[in-house]
C-alpha cells in the first residue's frame, strides 16, 4: 500500500434488500434499494461526514463498509485490498481495523458489565488478551485516549454512575483499543445534551489529529459537521448527490438538495432569521426509484429535461462534484 | 454472574415481601437440613406398636400427634420437608434449565429454529401436565428419580415462553448491536451479554417452578403414585387419608403436612414476587459522578430571595397577558427519599399572541413546569408554593371539574414523538373528533366530519387521509396530526414539548413552518419546550433558560443570543454549533447538571461556572433585573 493509497474506497456500491412473503398464494416481493451506486474515498487521517435524512440509506452504508451488511454489488477497497465480498475470517480480522461508534450511549453499554469489561470486550473476542495485566494496560490506555482520566477511576464503575458523555467516551475508547485506523460514527452525539455535545465533537476531531484515524461521521445535522469534517458527502436516495470540501459545501452549495437542507437548519441567531426553502412532502421510500433523477418529485428547480437523465456525479471545480444536470459542471 | 445475584439479594432487602419470602423458605430448607438433629424420634425405628398408639391425640410426648403407624407425626413432617423440598428444587432446576435453554435459543436464533421450538412449547402448554404425569408416572416405576424427572420436563413451558420474550428484547437493545460490531461470536454474546440479561428472571421464575413442582409432587403422591419408600409430605397426606385419619378424627394427621406444602409454597411466591419487583427498572437517575461532593440542599440556610415580575417588567409590555406564573416550585415527595427540587421560585408571563422558548437540558425542570400548567403532574409531584394565574384566575386552586374544563379547551399541548401519544388502533380522524367532543357537544356526525376535515386541512393533511391510523402516517403527518389535536378545541395558550427533536430537520422546518403560520392565522400563544437554541432563535419572542430547576435567565430572544447575562446562557451559547459561524471553536461546559434530589448549596451552576466566586457556594442568588427586557439570576450582576 502506497501513501496515497485511500483507508477505504467504495465503488459503486448497492446493496439491496428483500422484503415481502412467498405465500402459499404466491407472494409479493419488494427491492429496497438502501444503497444504490455509491462512490466514496476516505483518505489517511481524514474526516468525511455523511449527510442526509433518515432513510436516505447512510445508516447501511456504514454497515456495509463494517461487514455487518453484505453488499449486492460493487466494490469495497480497504487499504487497496478487495474486501466486497470476503469470507467470515478475513470479515473478522477486517473489522478490527475498522470500528463503529454507535449513536446512543445509554442503549450501547451492557448495564450488567463494569467499564473495565466493556472496553476489554473487543480484545476477548479477538482473542488478543495475552495477560491480565497487558489487558489492564491497554484499557486504561484507551480510557485515557478517550478523555476519561484518571482511568483507574472508571474501570470497576458500572455505565448507570456516568453521564452520557461519559459513556460515549467509553463507547469510544471501546473502539480505540483495537488500534483502529477507520472509525465509523453514526450520529455521535445526537442523543447527548447540547452542553456536551461540543466536548465529543472536540475528542473526535483530537483523535484525528493526534493517531492520525479516519473517519466516517454520519449524520442529518448540518450544523455539526461543519466543525469537524474535512469533506462532506450529501446523500439522498442511496446516492451521493453532492460531495466536496466542507467550506465549498456550507458557503457554495450546488445541488438544489444540499441547498434546501442548509437553509433549514436552525441557526442560532434570531437577527439571522431567513427564508427556508422547504421541501414538500418527506423523502419517498427507496422501492421504486424512478429511472430520471431521483429528487425531480421534490426539487424546487425541476424541469422536463431533468426527466430524461439520471444525473451521475460531475465535477463542478476542484474536488467539489455534484449530480444534477441544470448546474453547469467544469468542462 | 455471581455480582449480578449479589445485588438481586441487595435490592430484596428493600421488598418486604420478598424478605418474608426468604425467610419462610430458608427456614423449611434449615428443618430439612437438618432433619436428624431437630426431630425427637428416628423415623426408621422400629418400634412394637398397639393399637394405643395409632392416631394419638397431640400431646407432650408427640406434640403433633401420631399417625396411622404409631410414628410421630411430627418426625414424619421434618424428615418429609426433605423429600418435598429435593423434588421442588431438582424438578425446578430441570425445568429452568430447560426452558431457560430453549427460550434463549428461540429467541435469540428467531427464524426457523424459534418456529420450530415455540410450537413444540405451544403444543406441551395445551397438554394438562398434571394427568400426563400421572400417565407416566405410572407406567414408569415411581421412585423418586422418575417423579422429579416427569415434573422438571414438564414444568417447563412457562419459562421457555418468559426467557424467550426477555432474549428478543435483549436482543434488541443496542448493546447486542455493537458486540456484532466488535466481532463477536454469537456463542460470546449469549454468554456475556444475554444471559447476565435473562438470569434474574430466571432466578425469579425458578423460585416460582419451585412451587409448583412441590405443589405437583404432593398430588402425584395424595393420588398414591409417590415413592413409596419416602416419605414426603403428599405422601403422608396420601397415608392418612387412605388409613382412615378423617373417620379416627385424627386431623393433625392431614394439617400439618398440609400446612407444611402452604408454608413453601406461600413461601415461594412471596419470595418469587418479591425479586421480581426489585428487578424492575428502576425510574431514579444515577448518573451523578461518585467523587463529586454534593451537600445536601438546606432550605433554611439559604433563603431564596423571592422575586415578582410585574407585567411592566417583563419582554412584551403592550399586549394582553393570558398566563401569569408567579414564584412557581414544585417538588418530588417519594417515600423517604430527600425531596427531588424539581422547580423553583419561578415566574414567568405569557402575552396574547407570544412565543416563549423554555430551554435547558434534560433534567433541568422544563417538562415539570409544563405538566404543572395543566396541573398533570405524576402523583409524587406537589407543587409547594406560587400561583400560576390564567386570565386572572389561579390555576393552582381550581378543583378536577373546573380544571377539566379548561384542560384542552384554553390550553392545549403537543407532545414529543407523536407514535407513543396516539392510540394505534382508532383512527387518525376518530381521535381528532374525540378531542373536539371533549368540550364541543357536536351530534350530528357530519358537521363533525365536517369539523374534523377543517383541523386536517389546517395542518396540511389530506381529509382523504382522515381513516388512516396512526401506523399508515409518516413521523411528519403523524406530528401534524398532534397539531390538530390540540388545535381541536381552539386553544388559545399551546404548549409544545419538543415537538420536533425525533424529527429530521426537513421535516422539523415542515412542522416549525406550520406551527408559525397557525400562530399568526388563529392568535394562538405558544410555549415552545426545546432544548434547541437554534430552534428557540428561529421562531421565539422571549426565552427562559433554566438551569437545576431555576431560572437563569429570562429576556427577549434578541437579549438572550446577543447579549446574555447569564453564565450558563453565554457557555449554552458558546457550545452550541453554528452553521452560520462554524469557524469559532465549539467549548463544552464541563460537568453535568445537578442531581434534584442533592442540589449544591449556593447556585445550582456554581459547580460548572467558569465566572465562579466564593458567594456562589453559600447563596441561591435571587432573579436580578438587568433592563426591561431582561433578567438574570447571577452574583455577577448584584453589583451593578
Amino acid at each position: 500500500m502506497s501513501a496515497n493509497t485511500p483507508i477505504i474506497e467504495v465503488n459503486d456500491l448497492q446493496k439491496t434488500f428483500v422484503t415481502g412473503h412467498t405465500g402459499l398464494l404466491g407472494g409479493h416481493r419488494t427491492e429496497i434499494h438502501a444503497v444504490d451506486g455509491v462512490n466514496l474515498t476516505i483518505k489517511q487521517g481524514e474526516i468525511v461526514a455523511l449527510v442526509g435524512e433518515s432513510g436516505c440509506g447512510k445508516s447501511t452504508l456504514a454497515l456495509t463498509l463494517m461487514g455487518l451488511e453484505q453488499p449486492t454489488g460493487g466494490q469495497v477497497l480497504f487499504q487497496g485490498n478487495d474486501v466486497t465480498y470476503a469470507d467470515k475470517k478475513t470479515s473478522r480480522a477486517l473489522r478490527r481495523q475498522i470500528q463503529m461508534i454507535f449513536q446512543d450511549p445509554y442503549e450501547s453499554l451492557n448495564p450488567v458489565m463494569t467499564i473495565g469489561e466493556i472496553v476489554a470486550e473487543p480484545l476477548v473476542v479477538h482473542k488478543l488478551v495475552k495477560s491480565r495485566a497487558d489487558r489492564d494496560a491497554k484499557v486504561k490506555q484507551a480510557l485515557e485516549s478517550a478523555g476519561l482520566k484518571p482511568a483507574e477511576q472508571y474501570m470497576s464503575r458500572y455505565p448507570h454512575e456516568l453521564s452520557g458523555g461519559q459513556r460515549q467516551r467509553v463507547i469510544i475508547a471501546g473502539a480505540l483499543i483495537l488500534n483502529p485506523i477507520l472509525l465509523l460514527a453514526d450520529e455521535p452525539v445526537s442523543m447527548l445534551d447540547v452542553s456536551i455535545r461540543a466536548e465529543i465533537l472536540n475528542l473526535l476531531a483530537d483523535l484525528r489529529n493526534t493517531q492520525g484515524i479516519s473517519m466516517l461521521y454520519i449524520t442529518h445535522d448540518l450544523s455539526t459537521v461543519a466543525y469537524i469534517a474535512d469533506r462532506i458527502a450529501v446523500m439522498y436516495l442511496g446516492r451521493i448527490v453532492e460531495i466536496g470540501a466542507s467550506r465549498d459545501i456550507l458557503e457554495n452549495p450546488q445541488h438544489p438538495y444540499t441547498k434546501a437542507l442548509l437553509s433549514v437548519v436552525p441557526v442560532p441567531n434570531p437577527r439571522l432569521r431567513s427564508t427556508h426553502t422547504i421541501l414538500e412532502g418527506e423523502t419517498p421510500n427507496p422501492v421504486d426509484l424512478p429511472p430520471y433523477c431521483r429528487f425531480y418529485s421534490r426539487c424546487p428547480m425541476a424541469q422536463e429535461q431533468c426527466k430524461d437523465v439520471d444525473p451521475h456525479l460531475k465535477p463542478v471545480a476542484d474536488s467539489h462534484e455534484v449530480a444534477c444536470i441544470r448546474i453547469e459542471t467544469k468542462a | 454472574m455471581g455480582t449480578r445475584l449479589f445485588t438481586i439479594w441487595k435490592r430484596l432487602r428493600r421488598s418486604p415481601m420478598g424478605l418474608v419470602g426468604a425467610f419462610m423458605l430458608l427456614s423449611a430448607i434449615i428443618v430439612a437440613i437438618f432433619a436428624a438433629q431437630i426431630a425427637p424420634y428416628d423415623p426408621d425405628e422400629v418400634v412394637r406398636v398397639t393399637i394405643m398408639d395409632i392416631y394419638v391425640i397431640p400431646n407432650a410426648e408427640h406434640p403433633f400427634g401420631t399417625d396411622d403407624a404409631g410414628k410421630d407425626v411430627l418426625t414424619n413432617f421434618i424428615y418429609g420437608a426433605r423429600v418435598s423440598l429435593i423434588v421442588g428444587f431438582f424438578a425446578s432446576f430441570i425445568a429452568v434449565g430447560i426452558g431457560g435453554t430453549l427460550g434463549i435459543v428461540a429467541g435469540y436464533m428467531g427464524g426457523r429454529v424459534e418456529s420450530v421450538i415455540m410450537r413444540f412449547t405451544d403444543i406441551m402448554l395445551v397438554i394438562p401436565d398434571l394427568p400426563l404425569a400421572v400417565v407416566l408416572v405410572a407406567l414408569t416405576k415411581p421412585s423418586l428419580t422418575n417423579i422429579i424427572l416427569v415434573i422438571g420436563l414438564l414444568g417447563w413451558t412457562g419459562t421457555a415462553r418468559l426467557v424467550r420474550s426477555q432474549t428478543l428484547s435483549v436482543k434488541q437493545r443496542k448493546f447486542v448491536v455493537r458486540a456484532k460490531a466488535i466481532g463477536a461470536s454469537d456463542f460470546h454474546i449469549i454468554r456475556r451479554h444475554i444471559l447476565p440479561s435473562v438470569l434474574p428472571l430466571m432466578v425469579a421464575n425458578t423460585v416460582l417452578v419451585i412451587s409448583l413442582a412441590i405443589l405437583n409432587e404432593s398430588v402425584l403422591a395424595f393420588i398414591g403414585l409417590g415413592d413409596p419408600t419416602t416419605l414426603s409430605w403428599g405422601q403422608m397426606l396420601n397415608f392418612a387419608f387412605s388409613r382412615g385419619a378423617m373417620s379416627a378424627g385424627a386431623w393433625w394427621a392431614m394439617l400439618v403436612p398440609g400446612l407444611g406444602i402452604v408454608w413453601v409454597v406461600l413461601a415461594c411466591t412471596l419470595l418469587g414476587h418479591g425479586i421480581e419487583q426489585v428487578l424492575n427498572p428502576r425510574i431514579e437517575k444515577h448518573y451523578l459522578n461518585k467523587d463529586q461532593q454534593l451537600s445536601r440542599f438546606e432550605a433554611s440556610s439559604t433563603p431564596v430571595t423571592p422575586v415578582t415580575i410585574s407585567v411592566e417588567d417583563t419582554p412584551q409590555i403592550d399586549r394582553e397577558v393570558l398566563l401569569d406564573v408567579r414564584g412557581l416550585s414544585i417538588s418530588y415527595v417519594s417515600g423517604n427519599k430527600p425531596p427531588a427540587r424539581a422547580v423553583e421560585d419561578v415566574s414567568f408571563t405569557l402575552h396574547k399572541g407570544e412565543t416563549l422558548g423554555l430551554v435547558g437540558e434534560s433534567g433541568c425542570g422544563k417538562s415539570t413546569l409544563m405538566l404543572s400548567l395543566m396541573r398533570l403532574l405524576p402523583p409524587d409531584g406537589r407543587i409547594t408554593q406560587g400561583e400560576v394565574l390564567f386570565n386572572g384566575h389561579d390555576l393552582l386552586k381550581l378543583d378536577e371539574k373546573q380544571l377539566n374544563g379548561l384542560r384542552w379547551k384554553d390550553i392545549s399541548m403537543i407532545f414529543q414523538g407523536a407514535m407513543n401519544a396516539m392510540n394505534p388502533v382508532r383512527s387518525v380522524g376518530d381521535q381528532i373528533a374525540e378531542a373536539i367532543l371533549l368540550h364541543t357537544p357536536i351530534t350530528e356526525p357530519k358537521e363533525l366530519n365536517a369539523r374534523v376535515d377543517e383541523l386536517l386541512d389546517l395542518v396540511g393533511i389530506s381529509p382523504k387521509r382522515r381513516e388512516d391510523f396512526p401506523f399508515q402516517y409518516s413521523g411528519g403527518m403523524r406530528q401534524r396530526a398532534m397539531i390538530a389535536m390540540a388545535l381541536a378545541c381552539d386553544p388559545q395558550i399551546v404548549i409544545a414539548d419538543e415537538p420536533t427533536t425525533a424529527l429530521d430537520v426537513m421535516i422539523q422546518a415542515q412542522i416549525l413552518d406550520l406551527l408559525m403560520s397557525l400562530k399568526e392565522r388563529l392568535g394562538l400563544s405558544i410555549i415552545f419546550v426545546t432544548h434547541d437554541l437554534g430552534v428557540i432563535a428561529e421562531l421565539c419572542d422571549s426565552v427562559l433558560v433554566m438551569y437545576g430547576g431555576m431560572m437563569a435567565e429570562y429576556a427577549t430572544v434578541d437579549k438572550i443570543f446577543n447579549a446574555p447575562e447569564h453564565p450558563y446562557t453565554q457557555e449554552l451559547l458558546r457550545a452550541f454549533p453554528d452553521i452560520s459561524n462554524f469557524t469559532q471553536k465549539l467549548t463544552a461546559i464541563p460537568g453535568y447538571p445537578p442531581r434534584l434530589d442533592a442540589l449544591p448549596a449556593g447556585c445550582r451552576f456554581a459547580p460548572r461556572c467558569p465566572k465562579v466566586f466564593d458567594k456562589c457556594h453559600t447563596h441561591v442568588p435571587p432573579l436580578y433585573t438587568v433592563n426591561a427586557q431582561q433578567h438574570a439570576g447571577c452574583h455577577l450582576l448584584e453589583v451593578e
